[in-house]
């Protein structure tokens, strides 16, 4: 797959790159503060409560797992299908993807209410528990990518990239179905018992991941002093386009059959019309849109789109897949619990029948912002140490 | 290799002398005697080295197994080992020159017991505990340490079953 | 509505009887091994005499024909036994045990009732816990051993009963017998402190309840056909919260 790559080399600390990883370094002292301060006064500081019990850092977390697990399509496309036109971004592709996880994976880890027990958590296993699957697909995840990026690297290891880009492909499915399915296999959440939450995360993670890479690719290449060609967009146009697709099928599918369901009633009377409406409706709007002008651009000019509007389509998609995700995890909380179907609550000490209270802290905005910011250092750093990015176009 | 080989060579050394000053006119730590009862639960050479696994077994068997008063429970040692001050108020076990605490900073170990369980003795009933719990005979060590070896092999055995 | 309860069927549940005489078994093999016989005596002695078993399952039978709206007195029971502080903000405290009042959607009936942990034989929060610290006894009753729960809050998640609280802040003052700590879970545990110890024992909802006259909360074995809590659910009949989840659950209401 390497071949017609042409080399690839350590960034040349060119442009503003230092003043880049300067501001991701404050940013992860801060989100460092965030997450200390909340771990030492406890959680009664964020604006998670015993109804919302996951927040806002999850939020941060599972995009950023989810973006990871996506991020690897160009490392596919390169070296399982064979697409040449990815080939330069193969191993960018690798290093986008493990970064984002070890992100999303301390963000995680430093929104448990004892971090200082990881080991037990990494020690003490529940097989039945969907979340301890997770630890070993999140952490094999990692393995994976590192020697699929050592096939890449070493000459002698190339052989076998294809073959471990089949591994990480099959891994990146599974690890995303398990995501999904932490909030799949809730059956006293009337709003996320659902298998479709496991292929719509899958296909959120695709298009959250090709965003991330479309823009790091500008933003590394720009540091190379070099454009990402027009037919590398065309092909990333099309990608993005058949993506977002597919997250609006498996959105619109879950809804639908969940407003045939009495039951359902007042989980779709919150995402559709209540709280979440605004995100809700936004997000999906947004997709629309970026189906409609991914398609117009593919027709009028063969998937040709200024940086500029390209940049705003990826960062659009960002944004609207972070959405969905906020109104899966936390409107679904919001949500009451149903306990007397037939009855109507008129008092409870505990908010039980009305909608659960949450307005995120600025810990919580600390701690994910923290946590993204990690990534994105991390991924700066190995830019700079390892051969990743390419000199010459595709 | 030889890198890491220096470095190591280079850091131990400043370790030692990091710590030595710890070791200059050591006398121990002064541990306050308990308030109740003249004998405790196990030797005390035995209390000293091994209190953590006794309590963590007697912890595990406590909490999924549900068997209680059993000798080795921190509630125990609290009800003997907390001191009253003048006005007969007990002292928090883990206040600064108390039983745990008095030991525990000299060995530079943190206690992570008193964020969740009481430092404080029960009301009442340190008297009914102490009849109920301190073994009878008097040439207790050797059986003790077998007691205690076993309650290790029990933990790790107990450890390792909920592991699988 | 149902009054069949099945004890727990072992198997995938970690602290089953089987489990218990297994690592009873092994641990006296290891006591064979060092060859301390004089100790294993000992330890068998303590073992066998205490331990939660596999023969009981406790349970609670609350009719709701006896509960009233404006009483809250095992709401405060509770509290006062494991020093939970009531007067702190409703959703980030600890609430082991509520009370809701109902109006019937279609006779405009009243009731109201005492919500805490259902203690189900098939517990969504013990199958969803990470390291294993969500658990069921032996005895059926769910607790969380906060020695090993990471304070991650997928229990609360799981748990179609709202009855799981996290710990948000600092706590001081607690109670010997009700350890409780930052940063976990808990929940409501059928006082297992008091029932260990003397089975005559009732939980602190149950004794409330009754000081108040009122007597709605019933404890007991509901393996044993002849305990006060089995012969009511035999006369009058129970039903489960969201009986169609299928978790049979330990605490069963009358009138809903």
């Amino acid at each position: 797959m390497i071949s017609g790559a042409g080399y690839f080399q350590p960034l040349k600390s060119a442009g503003n790159y230092l003043l880049w990883m300067a501001l991701l370094a404050l940013l992860v002292l801060a989100g460092g503060y965030c997450a200390y301060t909340m771990e030492h006064e406890g959680h009664h500081i964020t604006g998670m409560n015993n109804s919302i019990v996951w927040g806002l850092p999850h939020v941060f977390a599972i995009s950023l797992i989810l973006a990871a697990s996506g991020a690897l399509n160009g490392a596919t496309l390169s070296s399982v299908f064979g697409n040449k036109t990815y080939s330069p971004y193969a191993r960018l592709s690798v290093v986008l993807s493990i970064c984002l996880l070890i992100g999303g994976l301390i963000v995680l880890v430093l929104d448990l209410g004892r971090p200082d027990r990881l080991a037990v958590a990494l020690t003490t296993y529940n097989f039945k528990s969907i979340f301890s699957w997770n630890i070993f697909l999140y952490t094999g995840f990692i393995a994976v990518g590192v020697l699929y990026l050592a096939t890449m690297l070493e000459k002698s290891l190339q052989r076998f990239t294809q073959t471990m880009g089949v591994v990480a492909l099959i891994w990146r499915i599974v690890l995303t179905t398990g995501t999904g399915s932490i909030f799949g296999f809730l059956v006293g959440r009337s709003a996320l018992d659902s298998a479709i939450l496991a292929p719509l995360f899958i296909a959120l993670s695709l298009v959250m991941g090709s965003a991330v890479l479309a823009l790091v690719m500008t933003w590394a290449g720009r540091w190379q002093s070099q454009t990402v060609s027009a037919r590398t967009q065309h092909s990333f146009v099309r990608l993005l386009l058949w993506c977002v697709l597919a997250v609006l099928y498996f959105s619109i599918v879950h809804h639908l059959t969940n407003l045939y369901v009495a039951e359902h009633q007042s989980d779709e009377h919150n995402v559709l019309k209540g709280a979440f409406a605004v995100l809700f409706w936004f997000s999906h709007l947004a997709l629309l849109g970026i189906v409609a002008a991914l398609a117009f651009a593919l027709k009028q000019g063969e998937g040709y789109l200024s940086t500029m509007k390209w940049h705003a389509v990826c960062a659009v998609s960002l944004i609207a897949c972070t959405m969905i995700l906020y109104a899966v995890i936390i409107g679904s909380q919001s949500t009451p619990q149903l306990l007397f179907p037939d009855k109507t609550i008129t008092a409870s000490t505990f908010g039980d029948g009305g909608i659960g209270p949450y307005l995120p802290s600025v810990w919580e905005w600390g701690l994910g912002i923290g946590g993204t910011a990690l990534s994105l250092l991390l991924f700066g750093v190995v830019l700079r140490v390892l051969p990743i990015t390419s000199t010459t176009q595709s | 290799m030889s890198l890491r080989l220096n470095l190591a060579l280079l850091i131990l050394p400043a370790a030692l002398l990091l710590v030595m000053p710890g070791y200059a006119d050591d006398n121990g730590p002064v541990i306050p005697p308990a308030t109740y009862g003249d004998q405790c639960v196990a030797d005390t050479d035995i209390m000293r080295k091994e209190h953590m696994s006794l309590l963590n077994h007697q912890r595990d068997e406590t909490v999924i197994e549900g068997i209680r008063g059993e000798p080795f429970s921190l509630v125990s040692c609290v009800n003997c080992h907390a001191q009253n001050d003048n006005g007969g108020q007990p002292i928090r076990i883990d206040a600064k020159g108390q039983f745990c605490e008095s030991c525990h900073t000299y060995a530079a170990v943190k206690i992570d017991c008193f964020t969740c369980h009481a430092a404080l003795p029960e009301e009442n009933a340190v008297i009914g505990s102490l009849q109920n719990n301190l073994p009878v005979a008097s040439t207790y060590s050797n059986k003790q340490l077998l007691v205690m070896q076993s309650h290790k092999v029990a933990h790790k055995a107990s450890h390792d079953y909920q592991r699988k | 509505m149902t009054t069949s309860v099945n004890n727990n069927s072992g198997g995938d549940q970690p602290q089953g009887s089987g489990n218990a005489q297994l690592a009873r078994r092994r641990f006296l093999q290891k006591l064979g091994l060092m060859g301390a016989v004089a100790a294993s005596y000992t330890l068998l002695e303590v073992q066998a005499k205490t331990a939660a078993s596999s023969d009981k399952r406790w349970g609670l039978f609350i009719d709701t024909s006896k509960c009233s709206s404006g009483c809250d007195a095992c709401v405060r029971g509770c509290n006062e036994e494991h020093g939970i502080d009531a007067g702190k903000d409703e959703h980030t405290r600890a609430q082991w045990i509520r009370k809701i009042d109902l109006t019937d959607n279609l006779t405009g009936a009243e009731s109201s009732v005492p919500v805490m942990c259902q203690h189900c034989d098939s517990a969504p929060c013990v199958d969803v816990c990470p390291t294993g610290a969500s658990f069921k006894r032996a005895d059926g009753v769910v607790l969380v051993n906060k020695h090993t729960c990471i304070g991650c809050r997928y229990c609360m998640m799981a748990c179609p009963y709202k009855a799981r609280s996290f710990i948000h802040e600092n706590l001081t003052d607690q109670k010997p017998s009700a350890p409780r700590g930052k940063g976990t879970v808990e929940s409501c545990t059928l006082c297992v402190h008091r029932i260990d110890s003397d089975q005559n024992q009732q939980p602190a909802c149950a004794v409330s309840c009754t000081d108040e006259a009122h007597s709605a909360i019933v404890f007991g074995d509901l393996n044993d056909p002849d305990s006060d809590i089995s012969k009511k659910l035999k006369t009058v009949g129970g039903s489960q919260i969201r009986a169609d989840l299928s978790l049979n659950t330990g605490v069963r209401y009358h009138g809903l």
